[in-house]
């Protein structure tokens, strides 16, 4: 009886608004006029050119009036080695203390004066140099960044003065356990490795600059009102003189990184909280295992106490966290490199409830690789179209990923591309993706703060598979 | 889902290298930290330097000074190089680890059930008891036509050496007119020789031996009369004398028991 109703009644509201009046359009709740596929197909591309010495040159132009302009080139601390660990680090805190044409006073002046923001940022496999300004402020824009990265003035005064900077960003992050715990999951998964390297010592910038900002290494990606042949022109005349050669024909060439399951605590009791992470090797950015995976952490997804949801969170693991009160937040996490990743959990709870948290986060983990449903994989490839499109907030995050993108993969993976991977993965390719990865494999863990119920290594390793299966 | 919709960054680790975002150093307020750092504190982190670069031992002052241990000495080969990914490996070397506990499982369980065997049977009857429970007896001792009596688990035990007149008259015995119906060929193995238990099967006597009317035994007790073959013929007892379990180990060794 309420059915026929509903039905009724949708085939009025799809009458009447076809006939476009305003006051019955409401009625048309439940019918887009395009599919969220069809509007995906309708974005704006990006494009992408290569200059002569390889510098990669891409850009979308989304209209707005402004725009985020940088430089992403493919070096980090995964580049690194003991001796000259941390380089990348100190070099982007140089690179804006003056270059060869301008002082630094004369930078900040030049950078201040347009309204513009410029800032950047070291990963593991990534540094970036980028400007958020005006759209009609482009050319200067990349004039500077140009100067930034190729003829930055290191002069010893400078050096040493940023070393002190450096030492107080590096306490601030001890006091962010967060970066702490993963930062040590890296160290501990890929120990022996250059991935397990965070900072260290510091050493001779000029000869880092050499080997690493090379042409075929960078791409200069713009995102926001920019104009792609107005781009590749500025490219050229400020970026040609890039060198693209290395010096002995050694081009550093990334060798795998070795994952080892094991686990580090560092336990301090006088901190409130625990922070936990384990993972395993996870999927490299380029594998097409990654998406299914994604949709997996999505699956689990994440919480923390500010969520209004209650007992009623979509995430079993989730509900459970509330209703137990085990944990003060997790997030299901992924971290791409280009040849591995870490696929895990992190989360924050009280001294009582991490043996229940660690014992329920395996057994989300083994929920998916065994029994997952059709309702919880298509809530969770729901959850990452939405979430895949929100994060393009803005020129930045757009810039940003396309920077990115073109390091890792050669071009921009549309949202479209995206949008169809994430459609193929149903609940038996999640089970396998996900026993592929997960089922029997050891994990890497991390504990830090009042650790002392942590569950033991091996018992961990135990619960990465089920007797009943 | 309320959580995406408030915290869509959450999943966008996807791509969150951990240590992506450092703080940018943001030009209108950059100046501030030159002189905010005024000459002491720069004097102190110059000092600091020293102590962390490099980071001395036995004091900790960041996450990133500890250093994890070199594991190559317990490592298995196949992972000893850190330049390899470790996946290729990941499948044998779990086949290995589980064969192994596999086998000392099985192992393990098969000397779990020999040391309960080995403690439940220490109840059983001890090796002193069973010696006495088979007797060994020498046929040569034994002449033709006499019956000779042993001490057989606190019973006594008749060993009769037949003739063969005996022989042939107990086999030509119509079993119709015995009472326990047995033909001698059921009751001895080699005819020359009987085994049976010399108790009375009436009420528990001793027969005595070449004596009754049949050429065989005569109970005193109740006047059982029994043949060469121990089977009852005449008086109370109701059934043939037992013949008990024994074989010939050779002409000469009768094994009782």
């Amino acid at each position: 009886m309420a059915a026929s109703v509903c039905r009724v009644g949708s085939t009025v509201g799809r009458a009447l608004a076809k006939s476009r009046s305003p006051v019955l359009l409401s009625l048309r709740r439940g019918q887009a006029s395009v599919s969220y596929a069809q509007s995906l197909l309708g974005a704006p591309e990006t494009q992408l050119t290569a200059l002569d010495n390889g510098l990669r040159v891409a850009s979308e132009d989304t209209g707005h009036a402004t725009c985020t302009v940088g430089l992403w080139i493919g070096a980090g601390s995964r580049y690194e080695n003991e001796r000259n660990n941390g380089t990348g680090f100190f070099l982007e805190h140089m690179a804006f203390k003056g270059t060869k044409k301008h002082t630094q006073t004369a930078l900040e002046q030049q950078v201040e004066s347009m309204g513009a923001h410029l800032s950047a940022y070291t990963s593991r496999e990534h540094t970036a140099y980028y400007m958020k300004t005006l759209a009609k402020d482009l050319p200067k824009a990349v004039e500077l960044l140009s100067e930034v990265v190729q003829s930055c003035s290191l002069n010893e005064a400078e050096i040493e003065q940023q070393r002190g900077v450096v030492l107080r960003e590096l306490e601030e992050v001890e006091s962010n356990l967060q970066e702490v715990c993963l930062d040590l999951l890296h160290a501990t998964a890929y120990q022996g490795t250059p991935l397990g390297q965070s900072l260290g010592s510091l050493c001779d910038l000029v000869e880092y600059i050499n080997i690493h900002y090379k042409a075929p290494r960078m791409v200069l990606a713009a995102a926001g009102g920019v104009n792609h042949e107005e781009l590749v022109g500025l490219a050229k005349s400020h970026m040609s003189g890039v060198s693209f050669e290395y010096e002995g024909d050694v081009v550093p060439v990334l060798s795998p990184c070795r994952f080892t399951g094991s686990d580090i605590r560092m336990r301090d009791d006088a901190l409130p909280l625990a922070h936990v992470a384990i993972a395993v090797e996870g999927a490299s950015a380029s594998s097409p295992d990654i998406v299914p995976l994604m949709v997996a952490n999505a699956v689990i997804g994440s919480y923390d106490l500010t969520y209004g949801g209650g007992k009623h969170l979509s995430s079993r693991l989730a509900r459970i966290a509330v209703e137990d009160k085990l944990c003060h937040s997790f997030q299901a996490f992924s971290s791409s490199y280009s040849d591995t990743g870490l696929l895990g959990i992190y989360f924050v709870s009280d001294k009582h409830h991490i043996d229940d948290m660690m014992h329920w986060s395996q057994n989300a983990w083994m929920n998916l690789c065994t029994t997952v449903t059709e309702s919880d994989v298509a809530r969770g490839r729901n959850a990452l179209k939405a979430s895949l499109v929100g994060q393009l907030n803005g020129t930045t995050p757009i810039c940003d990923e396309i920077g990115r993108h073109v390091l890792n993969y050669g071009r921009r993976v549309p949202l479209a591309e995206w949008n169809a991977r994430i459609d193929a993965v149903t609940p038996s390719v999640l089970r396998d993706v996900c026993s592929k990865y997960i089922y029997d494999k050891c994990p890497a863990v991390v504990g830090v703060g009042p650790i002392e119920q942590l569950t033991d290594y091996n018992r961990i390793r135990s619960a990465m598979y089920w007797l009943r299966f | 889902m309320m959580s995406t919709v408030t915290r869509p960054g959450v999943i966008l680790p996807y791509y969150r290298a951990t240590r992506n975002t450092f703080k940018s150093l943001v030009f209108p307020g950059a100046m501030e930290l030159f002189t905010v750092a005024g000459k002491a504190e720069l004097l102190i982190y110059q000092c600091c330097l020293s102590f962390l670069f490099p980071a001395p031992a036995g004091t900790r002052l960041a996450h990133t000074d500890i250093k994890i241990p070199d594991f190559s000495d317990y490592r298995r080969p196949e992972v000893l190089d850190p330049r390899k990914s470790s996946q290729d490996s990941s499948d044998t070397r779990k086949a290995f680890s589980y064969m192994l506990t596999g086998a000392t499982a099985v192992v393990g369980v098969y000397a779990a059930k020999t040391v309960v065997t080995q403690f439940v049977t220490s109840m059983s009857a001890s090796a002193d008891v069973l010696a006495l429970s088979k007797i060994e007896i020498k046929l040569s001792d034994i002449p033709e036509g006499k019956n000779m009596t042993f001490k057989w688990r606190g019973k006594p035990l008749f060993v009769r050496h037949r003739t063969e007149k005996e022989i042939s008259t107990e086999e030509a015995v119509n079993i119709g007119e015995l009472r326990d119906p047995q033909h001698d060929k059921e009751r001895v193995i080699n005819p020359k020789w009987v085994v049976v238990i010399g108790v009375c099967t009436h009420l528990g006597c001793v027969p005595i031996a070449n004596a009754g009317d049949f050429g065989g035994y005569y109970c005193p007790c109740h006047g059982s009369h029994y043949d060469a073959s121990g089977r009852i013929r005449r008086g109370p007892a109701p059934l043939n004398l037992e013949v008990p379990y024994y074989e010939f180990l050779d002409d000469n060794t009768l094994v009782v028991g």
